[in-house]
């Protein structure tokens, strides 16, 4: 029978404490830049001519086709040499989870929009409002009672998803670990913390996307 | 207002999907205060040109004169911008045949939107118009609600009352009754009847035929993407020249 001794990683919360913010840090920036290129992809995707939207398809399915694995190590070891400049591993993580992200929100936007009734566009503009405003005051707050369930589970994708930059050594909670069990010896302590951790962060945001779809059926 | 005295004059409109010519032609001109009603066979373009009348279908050949906006389509001539479209349909006010209310928005925002976010009207002053019109369509009770809450007829009703907002020259209704259920159908049709009689100029589509020949000053019979008699109620619903006319108004009369 195994002897758990979580007193041993005493000497290390603060380590593992460091690690999780690392977590939340690329989580928190990676989701707001995979919103920004979401937005404008999702929104591009469906008003802009052709020639616009084929190189964003080509974009958006290269990586929902790639693991976030390859782009991360591919951001990293292969596109400095290709465009001939220095990448810090912490640059190399943000900028792969970024576009990562974002052609996933691309695509919920697309489909959040894409849902809207047509009826709603015409509504808009036979009372004399023009397209950006019906978009705006319209469209996009329908759309956004469509996606967020979708958008809420990208987001906790993402959080998990972070813990492969452990793997270009970016000290994130996992690569914390890592390091602990290396100098504890105590893989089991190490490992079942830090899941425990991931659990901890991440169930309160399923509750709070239960929630959201709950209200959001308020004035159905 | 048009030299000739009309508030609509839409003159040679054609239209096509693709190969499939759907408006082969047509001419409508309005007076101010008229209220023209278009019948015809399912797919024989009624819809297709009164969406032509606001342009949320684009003519490929014609001209389309409302008040002082002025359009002339076909090839070579430039595509009407955004900003003068909008233009356009402030001053042209339609009804869709399944209401097309903004489900996110209370009954009150629904009206108030255009005037404000279109006129630049202060929110306070689009309340008030938009509480007045609420009582004129019967639903002042119902500033508050969200759309979902609402019958078909009350829906329908908000829908008037949205296009009114915008105090426009014309109105445009879409076979306004033809989603609600039958007994719904009458409190539709009594508030554009009190519409017509106010003098407001309205063209309508509609399968009314009984309310048709109450309210129209005319009454046009589309066929095959053209409009193939217009006249008074009494011409062309009691005398129908065409033997298209007269088997479309039998069919009619069987059904109903
Ligand atoms: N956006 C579109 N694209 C392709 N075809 C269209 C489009 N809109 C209308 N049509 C076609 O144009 C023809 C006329 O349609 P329209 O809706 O104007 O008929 P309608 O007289 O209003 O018929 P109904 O009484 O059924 O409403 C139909 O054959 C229809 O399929
Ligand atoms: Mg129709």
């Amino acid at each position: 029978m195994y002897v758990w001794e979580f007193a041993a990683l005493k000497p290390y919360w603060g380590l593992i404490w460091q690690g999780l913010l690392v977590t939340v840090f690329y989580t928190v920036t990676t989701v707001v830049a995979g919103l920004v290129i979401g937005l404008t992809v999702g929104i591009l995707r469906t008003t802009a001519p052709r020639w616009v939207t084929m190189p964003l398809r080509l974009y958006i399915e290269v990586f929902r086709c790639t693991p976030l694995l390859v782009q991360l190590v591919w951001v990293y070891y292969a596109l400095p040499v290709l465009i001939g400049v220095d990448m810090t591993p912490a640059m190399a993580c943000f900028i792969a989870l970024s576009l990562y992200a974002g052609s996933f929100y691309a695509e919920i936007f697309r489909g959040g929009i894409e849902a809207v009734d047509v009826g709603q566009w015409e509504a808009g503009r036979a009372i004399g409002m023009r397209r950006g405003k019906i978009f705006r005051r319209i469209v996009l707050p329908q759309a956004t009672q469509v996606m967020i369930p979708s958008f809420i589970n990208q987001t906790i994708m993402q959080l998990k998803n972070t813990s492969l930059v452990s793997v270009v050594a970016v000290g994130d909670l996992l690569y914390q670990g890592s390091v602990i069990t290396a100098s504890s010896y105590r893989p089991l302590e190490v490992y079942t913390t830090i899941a425990v951790l991931y659990f901890v962060v991440l169930f309160p945001l399923t509750l709070i996307a239960d929630q959201v779809e709950l209200r959001m059926g308020a004035h159905r | 207002m048009n030299a000739n005295g009309a508030t609509l004059v839409a003159s040679n409109i054609h239209k096509a999907f693709g190969d499939h010519e759907v408006l082969k032609g047509v001419s409508l001109s309005v007076a101010r205060g008229e209220v023209v009603t278009l019948i015809g066979a399912s797919g024989s373009g009624k819809s297709t040109f009164l969406r032509c009348l606001n342009l949320l279908e684009m003519p490929q050949q014609g001209e389309l004169a409302i008040g002082t906006h002025k359009f002339t389509f076909g090839k070579g001539m430039r595509a009407a911008n955004d900003a003068k479209l909008a233009l356009l349909r402030r001053s042209v006010g339609m009804v869709f045949q399944h209401f097309n209310l903004f489900p996110h928005m209370s009954v009150l925002s629904n009206i108030t939107e255009g005037p404000v976010q279109v006129k630049g009207m202060a929110q306070s002053e689009a309340n008030e118009l938009g509480r007045d019109l609420l009582a004129k369509v019967g639903l002042a009770d119902k500033a508050d609600t969200y759309p979902s809450r609402l019958s078909g007829g009350q829906k329908q009703r908000v829908a008037i009352a949205r296009a009114l907002a915008m105090k426009p020259d014309v109105m445009l209704f879409d076979e306004p009754t033809s989603a609600l259920d039958p007994e719904l159908v009458g409190e539709v049709l009594s508030v554009i009847r009190g519409l017509a009689a106010e003098g407001m100029t309205m063209v309508l589509v509609t399968h009314e035929m009984a309310f048709a020949a109450d309210v129209s000053t005319r009454v046009g019979f589309m066929n095959a993407g053209v409009m193939a008699e217009i006249g008074t109620p009494e011409e062309t619903i009691r005398q129908p020249r065409s033997e298209r006319l007269k088997a479309f108004l039998s069919r009619f009369h069987e059904a109903s």
